[in-house]
Parts: C-alpha cells; structure tokens; sequence
C-alpha cells in the first residue's frame, strides 16, 4: 500500500514538474502575450474595416517616464486631428522592451509600429518581421526637407525597414567646474587617449574620478575606427578587425584607469542604485562618455552644468559617426501599413509635435523641424544640437547596420570588459576569448 | 442510467475549464518545448533538427552553463536546509500558547505572500546597498561594509538570505505538524525526567518526518526554479561575474536575449532531470527517516 502510493505520488511530482520547468521561461513571455493578444484582437476587429474608416494602430517603445509622457502626448495630438484613429501605446523599458518584442515577433503579433535600435535592426528585419518602407518615403511620408544620408541609416540590404527619427553621436559630456579645478579653463580642443590619462591623473591627484567608464561594445567600436576598422564585418559574418593587439590595448587603457581609480571599480559601480548616484552627477567626478541625447538627462539629474567635448582622437573623424539614434518600424504583419506610415510622418515632419519631443530621440532628421525647435529649446538641447551639427562635419558613414547576434557580442563583450576590470582575465586572454565567441556567435 | 448520464455531463462541464488549461497551457507546451529542444529555434524561423546538439554543447562548450549550474546548487543546498532549519524553530516558537501568538504568525507568514515579488526584490536592493540597514548594522559591531551587489559571492549569498527570509509557508505546514503531536507523548516523557533536547530529537523529530519530507521536497524544487528575486537583484544580468546566474534566469537569457528558444528549451529538461533525480534522491532515503505513524511505526 505504501509503496503504491509512493509511486504515484512520485509520478504526480515528475508530472508536476514537467509542467513547472516548461513554464520556467514562457511564464513571463505567455502573460505579455496574452495582454498584446488582447490588444491586437481589438486591433484586427476593427482594422478589417480600414479604408478611411476606423483605425487601429498599436505602437511600441521603450524609454523612461519623460519620454512615456510627451510619446503620450503626441499621440492624443494626432488623434484629435485624425479622430478615425485610434492608437494602442504599449510602452517599457529597454530590458523589458525587448522581452516581450520577442515572443511578439514569434506569434506575428508586433504593433503596427514599433520603435527599433540599430543593434536589433538587422535581426528583425532579416526575419521578415518588419516592412520595407521604401514604397511609403516621398508618398506617406514626406522626405523633402531629409537628407538621403539620414534615411539611409535605417537600411538592410535594399529596404529601408527603420525610419531614422533622431541622430546622435558619441561625446563627452564634462563638469566645467571642475575641469577649472584641474587647470584647464577650456577643454583641449583636440585630445588623444594620451591626454585622456594624463588628465585622468590629474583628477586622480585632485580627489575626484575622471569618468564612470567606457561602455566595451560602444568605445571598442569607436576606437577600432579610429585605427579604420570595425566591431563588425560589413557583411555582419564575424568580426571587422584582425589584429587583436587593438582589443588588447583598448581593455589595458580601461583596465589602468580602474587601477588609478580614474574610473570606479566595478563593485562601486555595481552597488549604485541608479543614475543619480553617478559620481559625476554627484559631482565627484569629471565627465561622462556616452550618446549625445543623453546630454539632457544628464543635466536633468545633476545640479552640475555641463559643457560637450569631443570623444579622444587621433582620427577622431574617423572614429565618429552620426547614429540614428533610434527608428520607428512598421512591422510585416501589420495590416495598416499606410496609415501607419502616416503617423511616421506627423511623428517625423510636424513641427507641433516635435515641439513635445525636442530632440528626445535624437537630433531631429528634418532640416525644418531642426530649423524651428532652435529657438524653442532649452539651453542644454541647443549644445546638443549644436554638437550634433559639428559631428555631422567631423565624422564618417556609420557603415552596415549591427549583424543579427549583435546583441549577444554585446553581453560577451560586457562580460569580458566587467571580467577585465576585476582582475579575473588579463585583455590579451580576453581578446582571444572574445575572437573565438564572438565569431561562433556571429558564425551562426 | 439517464440520471448518470445528466451527472456526468455536469462533471465534465465543471471540469472542463480546468482541462481545456492544462492542456493548452501545460500538456502542449510540454510536448512542444520537448521537439524544440532537439532543434535550433530562434523564434523566426522555423525549428530546425540537430538531434542532440543542444545538450552536447552545454556540458561541453559552455562554461557559462556550468557556472550557472554550479551556483544553483549552492543556491539550493545551502539555502533550502537553512530554511526549513529557520521555519522549524519558528513554528515550534509559534507554537507555544502565548498570547498575541495569531499576530505572530501572520506577521511571520507576511514575506512568503509578497515572496517572489518585484517589490520585495527592490527593497532588498535597498536594504543591502552601501547605506543599507545590513552595512549600517556591520558597522556598528566593527565588521567592514560588504558591497553586496559588487561582490559574485556577496551576491549570492544575499540572495540566499532572501530565500531564507521567506520561511512563511514552510512554518505554517510545520506548525500543522506540531499540532498534530499528541501533548501526551511530551506529558509521558516528562513523567520519565526527559530534557528538552531529549523530547526534541525523540518525539518532536520523528512524529515531524512527513512533514520535513515534504517541505524539503517541496522547497529543493521551488528553490531549483527560482528567478524572480535573480532577476530584479540583479537588473537581468546575473552580475556581477555572472554571480546570480540563476539557472533560470540563463534560461530566460538564452530564450528570450539570445532568441535560443531551442537551447532554452533543452536546459528546461535538463533542469526536469536533475530535479527529478533529486527528488528520488530524497525519496529513497526517506525510508530511513521517515516515520508514518499509521503503519506501526514504518
């Protein structure tokens, strides 16, 4: 009796089991599923109607609460002016973003428009799972006042499956004040990696940090540049470079700068709770490198001011490139491609609205919007604006978009970078690591 | 007979929305994550046969698999044998008839409600951060502040802690255990001189084994599937230095980060196995500790 009873206690359990391992991974996946079939039942019923009649449009995108709010904003502005339309926003952070796109994608569910990265661009677009916007640019959507260059940046292969709403580009953003401190009253005009840890040393020697680091995928890549390479092949099989002496004395600058705590060690780093706690916004530190719109936010959280520079040189032209800073799709399995291009434009080209966005997502492409927002923004938007203009004369084409699998480089990377920086591998180590993974992983 | 019928059908009926779940829910995605985990399965495009592959390159090529392994089973035989250590002295203090003895328990139950929540998570990453009430506490008794989230083992091990700190259910099936202890066999022992030692590991002890059997159980398979709280802690990256890579949450990774929904698919069932040998494991020796009351003591 008891052994029976065992037994099918033991079967239950496995059964059981079975159930809860299957869930492990779908669990979070099938709940965000249900929600967007929701959404996209309402979105069917009513779009098979289409013609000029009622509209439904789901959109996607990810951000942090400013930008859920004036996205919010402009929405409501376009449905009062096309009250046939209606929009669906589902918006979350980056993280979240691109966990619940996923299973979207596999279940042919994205919304009609979703916000895109470059760095997923690729991947999705090689999926079929966006549409080609190339038959709505100069009907749909107005193209007059954009430059050939900033609409190229959302091609793969032949199409053009992201409109470029923004362009960024990589910089420098520094506490003037304590650069005066320091014995500079203006920024080097033009610095090299040199300089950058000679005057790293003397913040060190001053008690402040220099900088909270160098982000791996993005700098390796500008510095790969500035030697006229890249991260990526053109053709997105494997990596751009040959010479892993470039990987190996990129990682040692990084690693020396944590040992002459001009940068934070990574446990510091790790222990802060969010953005506010950066040294340099509690003004315990220099300056940040990172992406152009970013400039605001920074200023925003920091009661510090700020001032752009240039990213080190030599070659600093090389190494620049405009970044579209992020793009809208409009996904394959959308059934209102049109109207949804229409949105794109009023997104893109009305003055109005961006008025709401102010260069949120980047530098505006439209010469015009660009040309009225000068005199509406704040004074932190116009340096970025104004930096955004001088990259756009001191820097190269951004080349092929990331490969599908770029999002795996960039953890690898990351984790080399973080494993670098804790002393657990030496860069000449990590550099044939990251050749063998890297390649495998693009390979695929 | 046409009674029987009528009776049935409503059965059926009341019964139906619970099968209609399993099945599209459990049964299918069962099967379906079994296909998958022979193949290569980006989400895209369609699955992909490679046979054993999957399985072959996470024992062989993947040290980042093995890492997450080897962390989760500390995270389990370190964490699940505090808490059923923790719940267990809990519930025999609950157990004693004191008065505001309901508030306790519910007090004591309330982190197993909000257990694996978001909230709970964030709070930890507050509670644990350089001007935390743990650092704040070391401090204060001459101990140097520990960066919990900067350090791989700190990490870990505040995750472990956080396990422990939700003991909730555990005691409350425990406490039920106790109930059912009858006073008198304490009452006898008492009559013969027993210490409190004595009574513990003579009475308490064995009359406690089912249930110990089943809280274990129950616990090594929660703890085997734990995510949530790695997640948060760690902002989904299992950092620092991979130190919170829960198997789980490197499943999650390589499903819905990396798009190898195959490879995902092939770590849940390998998961299922260990699981499964584990809970035979614990089973078979059970015999040697277990005591059931209605079969004469076996």
């Amino acid at each position: 009796m008891k052994k029976s009873l065992l037994v099918l206690l033991g079967m239950m359990m496995i059964l059981w089991l079975a159930a809860c391992s299957g869930d492990g991974g779908s669990e979070e996946a099938s709940s965000d599923d249900n929600a967007s079939e929701e959404t996209a039942d309402n979105g069917d019923s009513e779009g098979a109607e289409s013609g000029d009649e009622e509209v439904t449009l789901r959109i996607a995108w990810w951000g942090s609460q400013p930008r859920h709010d004036y996205t919010l904003e402009v929405i409501k502005m376009y449905e009062e002016q096309h009250p046939n339309v209606t929009i669906e926003p589902e918006y979350a952070s980056w993280d979240d973003y691109w966990q619940k796109l996923a299973p979207q994608a596999a279940a042919n569910e994205l919304p009609d428009i979703v916000q895109m990265d470059l760095s997923y661009l690729s991947q999705y677009a090689e999926n079929n799972q966006l549409a080609d916007l190339s038959p709505f640019i100069g009907s749909n959507i107005d193209d007059t006042n954009i430059s050939q260059n900033a609409i190229d940046g959302g091609k793969v292969g032949d199409g053009v499956y992201g409109f470029n709403l923004g362009v960024n580009a990589l910089s420098f953003h520094y506490n003037p004040e304590i650069m005066s401190e320091l014995g500079y009253d203006e920024f080097p005009e033009e610095w090299t990696w040199e300089e950058y840890q000679e005057i790293s040393q003397k913040a060190v020697d001053a008690g402040y940090y220099f900088d909270n680091g160098l982000k791996a995928d993005v700098f390796f890549n500008y510095y790969l540049r500035q030697n006229g390479k890249r991260l990526y092949a053109e053709d997105g099989s494997g990596l751009g470079y040959e010479d892993d002496q470039l990987f190996v004395d990129f990682f040692k600058m990084v690693q020396e700068q944590v040992e002459s705590e001009a940068t934070p060690t990574p446990d510091f780093l790790a222990q802060l709770a969010g953005p506010e706690d950066d040294p340099v916004v509690k003004g315990e530190g220099v300056g940040i490198f990172q992406w152009s719109n970013q400039f605001v936010g920074l200023e925003d959280i920091s009661e510090s001011s700020f001032e752009f520079a240039p990213t080190p040189g030599p070659n600093v032209d090389q190494g620049l490139f405009l970044k579209p800073s992020m793009f809208f799709s409009v996904s394959e399995n959308s059934e209102q491609k049109e109207a949804a291009a229409d949105f794109l434009n009023f997104f893109i080209n009305d003055v109005e609205a961006n008025k709401l966005i102010l260069g949120d997502r980047g530098v505006p492409v439209s010469s015009e919007v660009k040309d009225a927002l000068l005199s509406e923004v704040s004074e932190a938007q116009a340096k970025v604006f104004e930096y955004v203009a001088w990259a756009e004369e001191n820097s190269t084409a951004m080349g092929a978009p990331d490969p599908a699998g770029a999002g795996e480089v960039i953890e690898l990377i990351d984790g080399l970078q973080e494993q670098i920086a804790y002393g657990e591998i030496s860069p000449e180590d990590a550099a044939t690591q990251f050749r063998t993974q890297a390649e495998s992983i693009l390979g695929n | 007979m046409q009674t029987n019928m009528k009776q049935n059908l409503w059965g059926y009926l009341f019964i139906g929305p619970f099968v209609i779940g399993f099945l599209a829910f459990t049964i299918i995605p069962i099967v379906a994550s079994f296909y998958f985990s022979f193949t290569s399965y980006d989400l895209f495009n369609s699955p992909r046969w490679i046979g054993l592959q999957n399985f072959k390159e996470m024992f062989t090529a993947d040290p980042r698999y093995l890492h997450s392994l080897k962390i989760t089973f500390i995270y389990v035989f370190a964490g699940v044998p505090l808490r059923l250590l923790f719940a267990l002295i809990v519930a025999m203090l609950l157990n004693t008839a004191s008065r505001a003895v309901g508030l306790y328990r519910t007090l004591y139950y309330l982190p197993s409600l909000i257990g694996g929540s978001v909230a709970v998570a964030i709070m930890w990453r507050n509670i644990f951060g350089d001007e935390g009430v743990v650092n704040i506490a070391l401090m204060s008794i001459g101990i140097d502040p520990v960066r919990w989230f900067g350090d791989p083992t700190a990490a870990l091990w505040m995750l472990i802690f956080l396990s422990i700190w939700q003991f909730g259910s555990s005691m409350l099936i425990f406490l039920a255990g106790l109930k059912s202890i009858p006073q008198s066999y304490y009452e006898a022992a008492s009559v013969d001189g027993a210490s409190f030692f004595q009574k513990f590991f003579s009475i308490t002890i064995p009359m406690l084994s089912p249930v110990i059997l089943f809280n274990a159980v129950m616990q090594t398979i929660g703890a085997f599937m734990t995510f949530v709280p790695a997640f948060i802690i760690s902002k989904g990256t299992g950092g620092p230095l991979d130190g919170t890579l829960l198997y789980s949450l490197y499943l999650f990774k390589q499903g819905f980060e990396f798009f190898h929904m195959g490879y995902a698919s092939a770590m849940a069932w390998v998961m299922l196995v260990i699981i499964a040998i584990l809970t035979s494991i614990i089973f078979m020796t059970s015999r040697f500790w277990v005591h059931y009351e209605s079969e004469g003591g076996k």
